[in-house]
């Protein structure tokens, strides 16, 4: 690109680090690699409440084999890799630790041909997951995981933290929708994990390195699923006077046998900052709102549409409303989608909690988790996916305050031990990263550890991808270098 | 280091990173400096951090297109045009802003500009000018006057677009006559509105033809505007100026298809134009005035077929003097354009700022303004029917 290779290396990276740049130099072309303050000042964070490490050269490789040349050269220097897409991870899984080399896969963003037989198509792993998509609607088909940022997050993003979405529901998280990959592992070897077959034959390695959030390779091309576009979708929305009620009728309408398309719970103060910004058409009135579709041939949907609304009464509904036409429907999701963004017009930081709880716990736990924010002095909203129990506290702060992060950060830990002694898990799509590594052995016994711990050794036995996250101190790979900073807060 | 940025308003990113893809300079690049996220992060590690004002810092600021649409795409209510301008006007008055000021000063002395772009278009002609600059459509020698019709609504009829596109104006005028408003061309009473100005970063400047204009325009009567890029100026007078007086003058600004959409029953019905035009939205149009749809509601019963372009409203790279400043990004933008629109395989472009149609039609691409579409229409059928 010929604006960056105007800059050249300059201050930035140490100078013990030009013999390593050269190198990248040579893998990636001059204009591909950067060190300067600036750069590597961004990509010291994700958008996590964290702090951010220390990023080392930064690389745009174009291609699958670039990737291979740079993670060679950073072998060769004894350097880490770390990946990034996006960056609008939640757990600092992006966050650079021990300056390693950062290998941004922004720019390989190229679409194959869709398989109709196969009903795949690969991708590389830069592309955006609503690009996909957009690419793929005139085609019949989408690509189904659709967290509440896909207009920006990448593939490759998705498929390190396993990603979700509100429609994940009825047709699973991103591990469900990748066939096969090409990943470059931490020593520079190509692999292929998975295959287009139905029935690939093996250990299921590509199932281990989904979610796997950059400690295990590099993904460079991925064959994910094309879903059909449906032939129908409806769309209701029903209001309640209490959230347990709404809790309730979630876990009603999947007892009856439906498995809606999805389920989206907010709360009243949510709907009221989403209201505000979209002016999505929400009740301001109601303690919480259900947001529930379902799709798939006209008849069924007409049924289940239907069935859902008989519920939500029978739990004590006071209004329940179907989107009339595609616009209202485009508007109430739109709601929902941004909603994460729009309580920042309430207070200026927030941090977006992520656990999973047995969903006949759910409301038990909800009120634990208003109880917790209380106690903590603290504001919290909720909007979860609720069909499958994943629940999304939202702390609402101003990081200015003095004190005030470590009473998020208590906060946080106690919904978290809420939620595992409800007999949860610690994340639901967002990841462990470097925010939930503390808390991984509250989860999993020692014995589970240790094999996670050398499941991650088998790929990458030298502690060169992604070090730092995930698995808790005291396992290998953990004690690369505490962040920086922990947790000041959104980089004020 | 200072930048004059309100910090409650840097304050107000919370760097989730919504806006990346909106934002054609990451789009071209991949790159987080030359995103919104990255230059606000920027901003704030110089202002609130006191980092060095280096040359990729400043590269990311200069960068920067000022499409704003980042704006619609972030759910925090970040006003990234706020943050933008002040960080520009600091930097302009640091470095001198005075050699881009000498610049754009033909921009308000209408006569000065009418002599440079008769001996630009002779230039042109001989072949003088160079690529780079990306004219492609010739700047005219010879331009019909203007004249005033009625005082129903001013015409707003601006610097540039004045001098190189009067044909727009006539045209607009037409339209707005057959719809039954007497209409007063603002020529020389207000001859610039000073968006470039507030771009470039020459605060005072800005403020200064901000009053002019103002003075320039008195009455309540809508003013109508048909450059997307003025609009948007005349529109943020209120903001600009702080005063009541700017408030009130901003209320009365109006996009010419804001405008006609209100009172589409007023044009007469005529056979629609065999043409399948594609709909570019002008950044100012979309992003800060948020008057894009009305393009389309005043269209749709003149052509045969309206359609979208399938890049969201993406920036075309025109952006004021942006694709003369930075020509090389600027064109990497525009191909991203080029694309979308090949794929919408139109006969003809609507694009309702001027920046745009010649950044456009620099490319080859057949460009027209929304009125002059209009406006043919409405002539071809008046012809026809006598
Ligand atoms: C407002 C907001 C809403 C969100 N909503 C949701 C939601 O609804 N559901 C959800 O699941 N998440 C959500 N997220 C979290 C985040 O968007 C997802 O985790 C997303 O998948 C991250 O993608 P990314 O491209 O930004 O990855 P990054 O943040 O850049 O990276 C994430 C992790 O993936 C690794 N990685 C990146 N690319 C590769 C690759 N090619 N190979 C191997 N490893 C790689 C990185 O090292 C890192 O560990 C939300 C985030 C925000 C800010
Ligand atoms: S400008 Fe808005 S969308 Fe962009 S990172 Fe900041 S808060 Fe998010
Ligand atoms: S104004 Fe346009 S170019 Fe500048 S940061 Fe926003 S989206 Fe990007």
């Amino acid at each position: 690109m010929r604006l960056a290779s105007r800059t050249r290396p300059r201050r930035g990276v140490p100078e013990r680090d030009a013999a390593l740049v050269r190198e990248l130099v040579a893998a990636v072309g001059a204009p591909n690699v950067r060190t300067d303050d600036a750069q590597r000042a961004l990509l010291r964070r994700d958008a996590s409440v964290f702090d951010g490490g220390d990023a080392g050269p930064v690389c745009f490789p174009r291609t699958a084999e670039e990737v291979q040349a740079v993670v060679r050269a950073a072998r060769r220097h004894g350097r880490a890799v770390v990946p990034r897409g996006a960056g609008t991870g939640l757990a600092g899984g992006a966050i650079p630790l021990g300056a390693p080399v950062v290998v941004s896969l922004a720019r390989m963003t190229s679409i194959g041909e869709v398989d109709r037989d196969a009903r795949a198509v690969w991708v590389e792993p830069g592309v955006v997951n609503l690009d996909l998509t957009r690419h793929l609607r005139p085609l019949g088909f989408h690509f189904a995981p659709d967290p509440s940022s896909q207009q920006v997050c990448t593939i490759g993003g998705n498929v390190a933290n396993n990603s979700g979405g509100p429609h994940c529901l009825a047709y699973g998280v991103t591990n469900a929708h990748v066939l096969a990959m090409d990943v470059v592992l931490p020593d520079g070897e190509m692999a292929r994990l998975g295959g287009l077959d139905p029935e690939p034959s093996g250990l299921d390695l590509r199932g281990a390195f989904v979610g796997g959030e950059g400690t295990l390779g590099i993904a460079v091309r991925i064959a994910v699923r094309v879903t059909p576009n449906p032939p129908a979708v409806r769309t209701l929305l029903a209001s309640f006077s209490q959230v347990r009620d709404a809790a309730n009728t979630v876990s009603a309408v999947i007892a009856s046998g439906i498995v809606p398309a999805a389920m989206e719970v907010m709360d009243q103060r949510i709907t009221r900052a989403v209201e505000n910004y979209v002016g999505a058409g929400y009740p301001l009135d109601a303690a919480a709102v259900l947001l529930a579709e379902v799709d798939g041939l006209p008849d069924g949907t007409a049924h289940d549409a239907d069935a859902i609304a008989r519920i939500a009464r029978e739990q004590g509904a006071t209004e329940v409303r179907l989107a009339a036409d595609d616009r209202e429907r485009a508007l109430l999701w739109k709601g929902r989608k941004t909603a994460f963004g729009a309580i920042a017009q309430i207070a200026p930081d927030y941090y977006l909690h992520d656990t999973v709880v047995p969903r006949s716990r759910l409301a038990d736990v909800l009120e634990q988790v208003y109880a917790i924010a209380d106690r903590h002095g603290l504001m919290v909203m909720n909007v979860f996916h609720a069909g499958d129990g994943n629940l999304h506290p939202l702390l609402l702060f101003d990081a200015r305050e003095p004190g005030m992060l470590d009473r998020v950060h208590a906060a946080g830990a106690d919904i978290i031990e809420a939620s595992l002694a409800a007999g949860g898990v610690l994340s639901g799509e967002h990841g462990i990263g470097v925010e939930k590594q503390a808390y991984m052995d509250r989860m999993f016994t020692p014995d589970d550890l240790d094999h996670q711990n050398r499941l991650r050794r088998a790929f990458d036995p030298e502690c060169a991808a992604n070090p730092g996250k995930v698995l808790p101190t005291g396992h290998s790979c953990a004690d690369i270098q505490q962040l920086s900073s922990a947790a000041r807060g959104l980089w004020v | 280091m200072d930048l004059g940025i309100d910090p409650e308003r840097l304050n107000a990113c919370v760097q989730c990173g919504l806006c990346l893809t909106a934002c054609p300079t990451y789009r071209v690049s991949a790159d987080e400096t030359m995103s919104p996220r990255g230059r606000i992060a920027l901003m704030r590690e110089v202002q609130d951090r006191g980092a060095p004002l280096t040359r990729e810092v400043v590269r990311a600021f200069d960068t920067c297109v000022q499409c704003r649409a980042c704006e619609p795409a972030c759910p925090s209510g970040v006003q990234y045009g706020s943050l933008i301008e002040a960080t520009k006007a600091t930097l302009a008055s640091r470095r001198g802003g005075w050699i881009r000021a000498l610049a754009f000063a033909p921009l308000s002395r209408p006569r000065l500009l009418r002599a440079g772009s008769v001996l630009l278009g002779i230039a042109q002609r001989a072949h003088l000018v160079p690529r780079r600059l990306g004219l492609s459509a010739r700047i005219p020698l010879w331009r019909a006057p203007l004249r005033a019709s009625g005082d129903d609504v001013w015409m707003f009829t601006g610097c540039v677009m004045d001098a190189w596109q009067r044909d727009v104006h006539l045209a607009t005028q037409r339209v707005l006559e057959a719809a039954g408003f007497g209409v007063r061309p603002t020529g020389a009473g207000a001859p610039c509105c000073g968006a470039l100005h507030v771009h470039a970063g020459l605060h005072d400047r800005a403020v200064a033809l901000a009053r002019r204009t103002m003075d320039g325009l008195p009455g309540d009567a809508p003013i109508v505007v048909n450059s997307a890029g003025c609009g948007a100026a005349l529109k943020e007078y209120g903001h600009l100026l702080g005063t009541d007086e700017a408030r009130a003058f901003s209320a009365r600004v109006v996009d010419v298809q804001e405008f006609l959409a209100r009172h589409v029953d007023r044009l007469p019905t005529v056979e629609p134009l065999a043409l399948r035009v594609a709909v570019q939205d002008p950044c100012h149009l979309r992003h800060v005035q948020r008057a894009h749809e009305p393009v389309r509601t005043v269209l749709r019963p003149f052509v045969r077929e309206c359609v979208e372009l399938d890049d969201e409203g993406l920036c075309c790279g025109a952006g004021g003097a942006y694709s003369v400043l930075e020509p090389g990004m600027a064109g990497q933008i525009r191909e991203r354009k080029l694309s979308s629109i090949g794929r919408a395989r139109p006969d003809v472009v609507a694009s309702a700022n001027p920046g745009c149609s010649m950044h456009l039609a620099a490319a080859g691409v057949a460009v027209r303004h929304p009125m002059e579409i209009v406006d043919e229409a409405l002539r071809l059928s008046a012809r026809a029917g006598r």
